[in-house]
C-alpha cells in the first residue's frame, strides 16, 4: 500500500461498503461458490501470515509469503476450501454451524487504475451445536479492483489479533 | 499410589473413559509420564545460531531453549527464582540474557543468575546468586531434534527413542539431509484430553476415509480410493502398522508419502532423487517406508505425518484441554521453493484452517466432554481392531501390524502409557524391558505369514 494515500469520495466509499455487506451475506448464507465466483479475482493472493510473539528490539522483519502463513491461497486453492463445504460429508458442519461478521473502519483509498487499497476491522462471531461459542477479531488489508459494476479483491492479508487461536480452526473467509 | 489396573486393559485393548476425563489420572500422567519422558522441544533449525532462543512448553511447564556459545543447547524453566514472574514472554530471538521485567534480575543463555539490581547498595552483596539460576531441564539432540527432560533418573534420549530410532533414522536422516522443522507455530486451544490427538496420530488409519471424505475427494490422487471406506479396497495391501517398547510408534501407508499435497512437484521430485540413497543406507524394507505417507506420535505428545510434514505437539492443558503448536518438516537439503511449497501444503491440509485438520477437532473435543456424564464416563473405549494380526518381525524392530487400518498402534501407545502410570520410577521401567511385548500373544503370526507368501 502507498505511504501517500489518497481518499476515495463518499460515493466509491459507499460503493466500497455495500459490497463488503454483500460479500458478508454471502459467507452468511452458505453461498460460497457464488462469493468465489462474483468477488474474488482470478489472480487473488489470500493470505493470514502468522506473526510470532516479538521483541520490540528484534530486527528481523516481517512475515512474507514465502513464510509460515495460516492462509497462503491463489485461486484454485481457494476454490479446493470452497468445494470442499459442498461434498455433504463435512461431518461438523452437518447441522451447520453458524457465523456473524461485523465488519467496521472501512477506509478505502485510490491505488490508480480503477484500483482501491482498502482497510477494515472484522469481529467474527462463530456459534456450533447448543453451546460452542467463539469470536476472532482481524484487521484486514484488500487490495480491490472495479470491475463492471462492482468490485473483485486481488490480494487480501488479515491480521489475526491473538496468538493462539482459541477455536478448533479457522475454516472461514474473511 | 499406583495407577488404577482398570484404567488400561492390556489383554482385552480397552481403557476406560476415566482416562480422558478424571483430575487424579491427570495429575499422575503430570508427574509419571510429562515429569519424566523425553518432551519434544524444538528443532535446530528454529534456533540455528548462538543466542537464538525459543520458548515453548514441556506439558504446563514454560521453558525458554537457547542456543549456547559453545554450539550446545540448555533450556531451563520459564519462572524467576526470586518472585516466580515468567521471565521471557517473546517466541523466539536472540539474546545474551534474559531480564525478569519485575525486578530486574537477569539470567544468562543458560539460565544462571548473572545480576540484580542494587546488588551491593540493597543486597549488601549477600545474595548467593550461584543458588538461584532458573530450574534446569535436561536437553538431549537426536537427528537435530531436541527434546527436554525433568527426571536425571530417565535414560539417555537415545535408549527412550530405542529400537523407534530404526524407523526415525529412514527419514530424519534419510538420505544425508534429514529433516528440519519450519516455524513460527500455528498455536491454538482444543477442548480436548491431550490422549485423543496422539492416539489418533499414531494409530488412526480407520478414521481417514470416513472423517476427511470430504476433503479427500476434493484432493483426488492416491488417498481419495480411501474415502468413504469402502469394503472393496485391500487395506491389508495398504500398508503396515508399527509400535515399539516406549509407545511410540506409527502406520504407513506405502507409496503414499506426498499424496495429500495437491503442488507436490518437488517434493515428489526430491523423494524420487533420494529414494536410492536410502535403499542402500538402510535397506529395501526402509526404502519402501521413506516413499510411504505415515501418521506417527512420539509418546507421549509430539506427532507428526510424514510425507503430508505436519508436525504437532500437544500440551496438555488439563485433563479437558490442549494447546496445539504446529510446524512443518521439510528436507534440510530440499531447495528453498520446494521447502516454501511443502510448507504451503502441510498448513492448507493440517494447520488451523487445514482442509483435513478441521475435520477432527470435534472428534477430538467431544470424546473427551461426553464424559462429563457419570453414566457415560462409567465405561469403555475399545481398540481391538487387529488384535492377533499382529507380532514380532523377522525385519521390522518393535512389533508390527499387518494394515495401516488396524489399532496395533493405539494398543502399543496404551500398554506404554499403563507402565509408565503403574511405575513409581524409571528402574521398574527398565525391569519390563525384556517382556514389555508379552502382550502382543501371536508370536508366529508373521514368521507364518511369510512363510505362507514364499
Ligand atoms: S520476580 Fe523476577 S526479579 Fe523479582
Ligand atoms: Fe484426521
Amino acid at each position: 500500500m502507498s505511504v501517500k494515500q489518497i481518499s476515495v469520495g463518499p460515493d466509491v466509499q459507499f460503493a466500497i461498503e455495500t459490497h463488503y455487506r454483500a460479500e458478508v451475506r454471502l459467507w452468511q448464507t452458505g453461498q460460497y461458490r457464488e462469493w468465489l465466483k462474483d468477488m474474488v479475482a482470478e489472480d487473488i493472493h489470500y493470505w493470514m501470515p502468522i506473526y510470532e510473539q516479538r521483541f520490540l528490539r528484534d530486527r528481523r522483519s516481517d512475515p512474507t509469503p514465502d513464510d509460515a502463513a495460516i492462509y497462503n491461497d491463489d485461486y484454485g486453492e481457494l476454490d479446493q476450501r470452497v468445494e470442499r463445504l459442498y461434498t455433504g460429508t463435512v461431518w461438523m458442519e452437518d447441522p451447520p454451524s453458524k457465523i456473524r461478521y461485523f465488519i467496521g473502519n472501512v477506509e478505502a483509498f485510490d491505488a490508480g487504475k480503477d484500483e482501491f487499497d482498502v482497510y477494515s476491522n472484522l469481529l467474527v462471531y462463530r456459534n456450533r451445536r447448543q453451546l460452542e461459542t467463539t469470536v476472532h477479531t482481524l484487521g484486514r488489508e484488500d487490495s480491490l479492483r472495479r470491475v463492471g459494476d462492482g468490485f473483485k479483491v486481488f490480494r487480501r492479508k488479515l491480521l489475526l489479533d491473538a496468538r493462539v487461536t482459541q477455536d478448533k480452526n479457522l475454516y472461514f473467509f474473511c | 499410589m499406583t495407577g488404577d489396573p482398570r484404567l488400561v486393559d492390556t489383554i482385552e485393548s480397552s481403557q476406560s473413559r476415566e482416562i480422558f476425563w478424571d483430575k487424579d489420572v491427570y495429575d499422575l500422567e503430570l508427574e509419571r509420564i510429562f515429569g519424566r519422558a523425553w518432551l519434544f522441544l524444538g528443532h535446530e533449525s528454529l534456533l540455528p545460531k548462538p543466542g537464538d532462543f525459543i520458548t515453548t512448553y514441556m506439558a504446563e511447564d514454560k521453558v525458554i531453549l537457547s542456543h549456547q556459545p559453545d554450539g550446545s543447547f540448555r533450556a531451563f524453566i520459564n519462572s524467576c527464582t526470586h518472585r516466580g514472574n515468567q521471565i521471557c514472554h517473546a517466541d523466539s530471538g536472540n539474546a545474551k540474557a534474559f531480564v525478569c521485567n519485575y525486578h530486574g534480575w537477569v539470567y544468562g543463555q543458560d539460565g544462571s543468575l548473572v545480576d540484580v539490581p542494587l546488588e551491593s547498595r540493597c543486597y549488601h552483596d549477600q545474595l548467593d546468586k550461584s543458588r538461584l539460576a532458573a530450574k534446569p531441564v535436561r536437553v538431549e539432540t537426536y537427528k537435530g531434534f531436541i527434546f527436554g527432560c525433568g527426571d536425571a533418573d530417565a535414560p539417555s534420549l537415545e535408549e527412550y527413542l530405542g529400537e523407534f530410532r530404526w524407523y526415525l533414522d529412514t527419514i530424519w536422516e534419510g538420505a544425508g539431509g534429514g529433516l528440519e522443522l519450519l516455524g513460527p507455530p500455528m498455536k491454538s486451544i482444543l477442548a480436548c484430553n491431550w490422549k485423543v490427538p496422539t492416539e489418533n496420530f499414531v494409530g488412526d488409519g480407520y478414521h481417514v476415509g470416513w472423517t476427511h471424505a470430504g476433503a479427500l475427494a476434493g484432493i483426488g490422487g492416491e488417498l481419495a480410493g480411501l474415502a468413504g471406506n469402502r469394503a472393496d479396497i485391500p487395506f491389508e495391501d495398504l500398508g503396515l502398522q508399527f509400535t515399539t517398547r516406549h509407545g511410540h510408534g506409527f502406520g504407513v501407508i506405502d507409496n503414499a508419502a506426498p499424496a495429500i499435497h495437491v503442488k507436490r512437484e518437488g517434493w515428489a521430485k526430491y523423494l524420487a532423487e533420494t529414494r536410492a540413497e536410502v535403499g542402500r543406507k538402510f535397506g529395501p524394507e526402509r526404502e519402501r517406508l521413506y516413499v510411504g505417507h505415515w501418521n506417527c506420535s512420539i509418546f507421549p505428545s509430539c506427532s507428526f505425518l510424514y510425507g503430508t510434514n505436519t508436525f504437532k505437539v500437544w500440551h496438555p492443558r488439563g485433563p479437558h484441554e490442549i494447546e496445539v503448536w504446529t510446524y512443518t518438516m521439510v528436507p534440510r537439503d530440499a531447495d528453498p521453493e520446494t521447502k516454501s511449497t511443502i510448507q504451503r501444503e502441510a498448513t492448507r491440509s493440517f494447520g488451523t484452517a487445514g482442509t483435513l485438520e478441521s475435520d477432527d477437532g470435534e472428534n477430538m473435543s467431544s470424546a473427551t466432554h461426553v464424559n462429563r456424564g457419570n453414566i457415560t464416563r462409567d465405561g469403555r473405549m475399545d481398540s481391538s481392531m487387529g488384535a492377533g494380526f499382529e507380532g514380532p518381525h523377522p525385519v521390522y524392530p518393535g512389533i508390527v501390524g499387518s494394515s495401516f487400518i488396524g489399532e496395533t498402534s493405539h494398543r502399543g501407545f496404551y500398554r506404554f502409557w499403563k507402565e509408565m502410570l503403574d511405575a513409581p520410577d524409571w528402574t521398574a521401567v527398565k525391569a519390563n524391558d525384556n517382556t514389555w511385548d508379552s502382550v502382543f500373544t501371536n508370536r508366529e503370526y508373521w514368521t507364518d505369514k511369510l512363510d505362507a507368501v514364499e
